[in-house]
């Protein structure tokens, strides 16, 4: 992985993000503000299966409603995640936290996926048995300690020492 | 007691003095602190994309903000105790940053501006709910809104990034220099 650092970092495009200092916060911003709608929607989509939130509403529609919404957001947040690798290799591809953050994202999406084309196969069979399964509601609660952790290790990618030898960042 | 002086009282308080010596604390509040923030944000944009009719246009506003409302307060009571928590360890600097003033300035619009819907769309909400978006009050306050907390966010990412306190952000080690360090030779 340090030699495919080393080489990323020395790109045109990862020199151009290094040497205009605004663009690492603007991507990162921007990072955050596509978490914030990805986590409305999945805790919105989640509260309906907890039955704490639009009930008045079918699984279908509320999945309608949010899918879209995290779709579109997770491919900002693909494209935003990338540009900040690109930008600055070193301390996210040798950081513990960011592959542990990368396997998190990978689960999480296919929780939400599963859980998607789950409902739109079958509406009625998931409204009448399986939201009203305790495995289902802790399922949900699962599905929002995996974002929860997704975000901590998202931050924590900046202060990657702490997991002490774990972290091949560099320490300078 | 002047501003400095309480300032310095905050910095130097127990709570600061463990934070600050912490390893773990600060990056952990810091999560916290984006948790909070991203249900903060998540719930307001659904909020007012519906008022601009772009989102949960086939549901009424009013039960669209009864399932939210709780929960983007309890969010916000999470990064206000969290933001301060953060705050204190630096807070002559913090208290001094541009950024930190504007985001703060900004959080007091964000609040007026919930205001004036209360005093403008929200009081014929009953002639619109189930209308697909908003009168035009209702989008203005939701524009602003958006546009307060999208800035509030970038803001915040900026007082980051304009603040360095050893062992968080800033790469201390790096920062050293060697000249500096051994001032014998020439400029």
């Amino acid at each position: 992985m340090v030699p495919f650092t080393e080489w990323l970092s020395q790109t045109s495009l990862s020199i151009a993000i290094q040497t205009h200092l605004w663009i690492i916060p603007t991507i990162q911003s921007i990072h955050i503000v596509g978490i914030g709608v990805v986590v409305g929607s999945v805790f919105m989509m989640n509260l309906r299966v907890l039955g704490w939130a639009g009930r008045d509403q079918s699984l279908q529609e509320t999945v309608d409603r949010f899918g879209p919404w995290m779709s579109a957001s997770l491919c900002v947040l693909l494209l935003t995640g990338m540009l900040m690798v690109i930008g600055e290799p070193a301390r996210e591809l040798l950081a513990f936290s960011f592959w542990f953050k990368m396997f998190l994202v990978a689960v999480g999406t296919v929780f939400a996926s599963a859980f998607m084309m789950a409902v739109r196969r079958n509406e009625p069979h998931w409204e009448e048995s399986l939201v009203k399964r305790r495995t289902t509601k802790w399922l949900a609660v699962l599905t929002l300690l995996i974002w929860a952790t997704i975000i901590v290790l998202g931050r924590l990618i900046a202060y990657d020492h702490i997991w002490g030898s774990w972290s091949g960042t560099p320490r300078l | 007691m002047s501003i400095t002086e309480f300032l310095a009282a905050l910095q130097g308080s127990g709570l600061a003095t463990s934070i600050r010596d912490s390893l773990y604390l600060f990056p952990f509040i810091e999560s916290a602190h984006v948790i909070g923030l991203t249900l903060v944000f998540g719930t307001i944009a659904l909020v007012d994309l519906r008022l601009l009719g772009l989102a949960s246009t086939r549901r009424p506003f009013t039960l669209v903000v009864n399932d939210v409302l709780k929960w983007t307060w309890a969010a916000f009571a999470l990064t206000a105790v969290t933001g301060l928590l953060m705050f204190i360890t630096n807070a002559g600097v913090y208290y001094n940053n541009f950024y930190f003033r504007s985001k703060m300035a900004m959080l007091l619009l964000a609040g007026l501006n919930m205001l004036a819907f209360e005093l403008t769309a929200a009081r014929s909400v009953h002639h619109w709910d189930k209308d697909s978006s908003a009168p035009l009050s209702g989008k203005t306050v939701g524009v602003v809104s958006l546009v307060l907390w999208i800035t509030i966010i970038f803001m915040g990412r900026w007082i980051g990034f304009t603040t360095t306190r050893a062992g968080t952000e800033s790469k201390p080690a790096e920062e050293i220099n060697l000249e500096e360090l051994f001032p014998t030779e020439t400029k």
